[in-house]
């Protein structure tokens, strides 16, 4: 897997739900979008774009299903704007050639808005496709800072950037670990990279010093001359902003060498393929993560939890909250548009703001999420927990 | 940069370096007796960790190691890691002993590259970072703040061990002037009644044989495999065979040690991001001023 342009690989942090779609994979006709949707009368047809095969199928299908369980709580209730909503899903595969597909599809399908995208990777290359369509598009997983760099006005991203990740991370270090000097390493890839970077910038002008950044090519397996490196600095923790399979190799060495400084990394290492190949090793380590969906807190989280269990009989995945969020960001903006005109609803979801599961919903002009929730989860037992002391919510 | 941290850093090195100095002592005689660059050994290697992690796997109870286990689980990844090389030769290059150099060496890409995507479809193995069953104890000694374990220190002694035992074979044995004379003129080497495709098959055992050790260490001390594993340290302990003098035993194992020394300071100095510039600046450098490597002897005296 090219650790460029990334996504979530992760993080099937409960069960995986089994119930795959298997897509199928009709030619691409391309047309026009406008003259077909007009047709749909008493509906609102809604697009998802999800890996329902290959690798991350598990967590597309987990997006997907978090997406009907709102789905069926709004029909039941009415609807938006007296339309039923119709989901229609497609297989992107986490590949930016069957995602552009994809979107090709459900364009000329004529759907009206497409709340979906679990890869970064994928997610890309089909984005001017739903902007010259003119429809919303709502990016429920995928997260890579480009998506929003291109000034596309119709994109909107659920999962927060590496931006607010970086700010979580250094309150974690500065307030809870209240450490020194904290030791930044990336595996080159581009999303590694960024929160490396913001971390760094982010802890400027702090009582914590970083040093110089350490990249360290995604093939390296020996970390002892970092190791080394870290040691002599005086480092007394580190940051991993990484992949999971580096990050089990590093903590490994690095508690071989008899190094026992926190071991913190960010989102691209929370799986549990990390905890079972760093063994004994990963107990005890953190991650700085956006909220997902089984560390939700409230009442409303736990109504979600139970109705995604009793009608799905799996545990939400890690981001079918977002799913669900995605689909009432839609539903709210478009009420309050009082319209279901894509070019209106697009406006209204730059004004919007409302409390779901995952945090407030809104987002900046370039539509990145603002107000997400960052939690720092802690390897407890061979398990993912809450950590004991949170980085108060910014 | 401190001197002490400049000696943890070659202390790494040296044992990064075995690893690259085990494979590439096989890439280097598999050159010197068919001059055929085998593209495929790196993925030797990785087909070696796939079946001492299967069987491993199989016969440990819980995670503490059983060091019995591990020997003969060794034993049997190395011989492994060999009939696999001799299957392969026989197979794939034994037939194309008449064609082109460049001929064999895309073969040679293939098999690699039919060895990973075959592991890659095999079930139970796939394409996921896969954590290797048994982890060694921490257990060891420290050198001015730093901690070696035992199990490190092992693994170089075998390593040594290893690489004597084929620098023996090769140079002070009848299977090893044998082999020499077939890497000579292997016509010549036919006529005098030297059995020509066992000579070269047990070159590539005891070449796959080596790659099985290293693959069974590094993936103890790593603890996670990969099917594309192979890769890397292919390419690395092929230029370090270069680097060396490629067809020379000594030569493989003193490349691998420097240019896992090479990384591993490079790293500490200037950082892992110019670790590969600076080790491959030095191998360019070496060539430079030393076409045939470290260690290389004129082209007939190759094995």
């Amino acid at each position: 897997m090219s650790g460029s342009m990334v996504h979530r690989s992760l993080a099937v942090v409960g069960a995986l739900s089994a119930a795959l779609v298997v897509g199928c994979c009709s030619a691409t006709t391309v047309a026009s979008a406008a003259a077909s949707s007009a047709a749909s009368s008493g509906t609102y047809l809604v697009g998802v774009s999800e890996p329902i095969t290959g690798a991350e199928a598990p967590s597309g299908t987990e997006i997907y299903d978090g997406e009907v369980l709102a789905v069926d709580k709004i029909n039941a209730a009415g609807g938006v704007l007296g339309h039923k909503i119709v989901l229609k899903e497609e297989d992107d595969a986490c590949e930016p050639q069957t995602s552009v597909n994809a979107a090709n599809k459900l364009v000329s399908l004529g759907v009206q808005a497409m709340v979906g995208g679990y890869c970064s990777s994928a997610a890309e290359p089909a984005e001017p496709i739903y902007t010259r369509a003119g429809i919303p598009n709502i990016q429920v997983a995928a997260n890579a800072t480009t998506l929003v760099t291109h000034g596309y006005k119709n994109v909107f991203l659920l999962d927060p950037t590496g931006g607010l990740q970086a700010h979580e991370a250094s309150a974690f270090f500065t307030q809870i670990l209240k450490l020194k000097n904290v030791f930044i390493a990336d595996d080159e890839s581009t999303y590694a990279v960024n929160v490396a970077n913001l971390t760094k910038k982010d802890l400027a002008g702090t009582s914590t010093k970083t040093f110089a950044i350490e990249a360290i090519p995604s093939t390296d397996q020996d970390f002892s001359s970092v190791i080394d490196t870290l040691r002599s600095d005086g480092a007394d923790a580190v940051y991993w902003t990484g992949y999971f399979a580096q990050a089990a190799e590093f903590v490994r060495q690095l508690r071989t060498a008899g190094l026992k400084i926190p071991f913190v990394t960010a989102d691209g290492s929370v799986t549990p393929t990390y905890i079972k190949d760093a063994g004994a090793d990963a107990t005890g380590t953190y991650s700085t993560i956006a909220v997902l969906s089984s560390f939700l807190t409230g009442s409303a989280a736990q109504t979600f939890d139970s109705s995604y269990k009793s009608k799905f009989h799996a545990t939400p995945g890690p981001y079918s909250a977002y799913g669900y969020d995605g689909i009432y960001a839609l539903v709210d903006a478009a009420k309050s548009a009082g319209s279901l005109t894509p070019s209106k609803v697009i406006a209204a979801l730059h004004r919007l703001k409302f409390k779901g599961l995952t945090g407030t919903v809104s987002f900046a002009a370039n539509g990145a999420r603002v107000g997400a929730h960052f939690i720092v989860l802690e390897v407890v037992k061979g398990k993912y927990e809450l950590a004991p002391h949170q980085p108060p919510t910014s | 940069m401190s001197l002490e941290l400049v000696v943890s850093d070659i202390v790494a090195g040296l044992f990064l370096g075995a690893s690259f100095a085990l494979i590439a002592v096989g890439y280097s005689m598999v050159y010197g007796i068919l001059r055929l660059i085998n593209f495929a050994h790196g993925d030797f290697y990785m087909v070696a960790a796939f079946i001492s992690y299967t069987i491993l796997g199989a016969v440990t109870v819980g995670t503490k190691v059983d060091w019995g286990n591990v020997v003969w689980v060794g034993v049997v990844t190395m011989l492994a890691g060999g009939v696999l090389a001799v299957a392969v030769a026989k197979l794939v290059y034994s037939p194309m002993r008449r064609a082109a150099t460049l001929s064999l060496m895309i073969a040679a890409l293939g098999v690699s590259q039919i060895l990973e995507n075959g592991v890659l479809n095999i079930p139970s193995w796939g394409s996921n970072y896969l954590p290797f069953p048994v982890t060694p104890p921490s257990a060891g000694f420290t050198v001015a703040t730093v901690h070696y374990t035992w199990t490190q220190v092992g693994i170089i002694g075998i390593a040594v061990v290893l690489m004597g035992g084929a620098y023996w074979i090769v140079n002070h044995t009848m299977v090893g002037t044998a082999m020499r004379a077939v890497a000579q003129d292997r016509t010549a080497a036919m006529l005098m009644g030297i059995k020509t495709d066992r000579i070269i098959s047990i070159v590539f055992f005891i070449g796959g044989g080596l790659a099985g050790a290293a693959a069974i260490m590094m993936s103890l001390y790593y603890g996670e495999i990969n099917y594309l594993m192979g890769f890397s340290i292919g390419l690395q302990a092929f230029t370090a065979a270069v680097l060396g003098g490629i067809g020379n035993v000594a030569g493989a194992a003193l490349g691998g040690l420097l240019l896992g020394v090479l990384e591993s300071v490079g790293t500490g100095i200037f950082g892992a991001q110019w670790a590969l510039l600076f080790a491959f600046g030095a191998l360019v450098l070496t060539l430079w001023l030393r076409p045939r490597g470290l260690l290389g002897e004129r082209v007939g005296q190759r094995v």
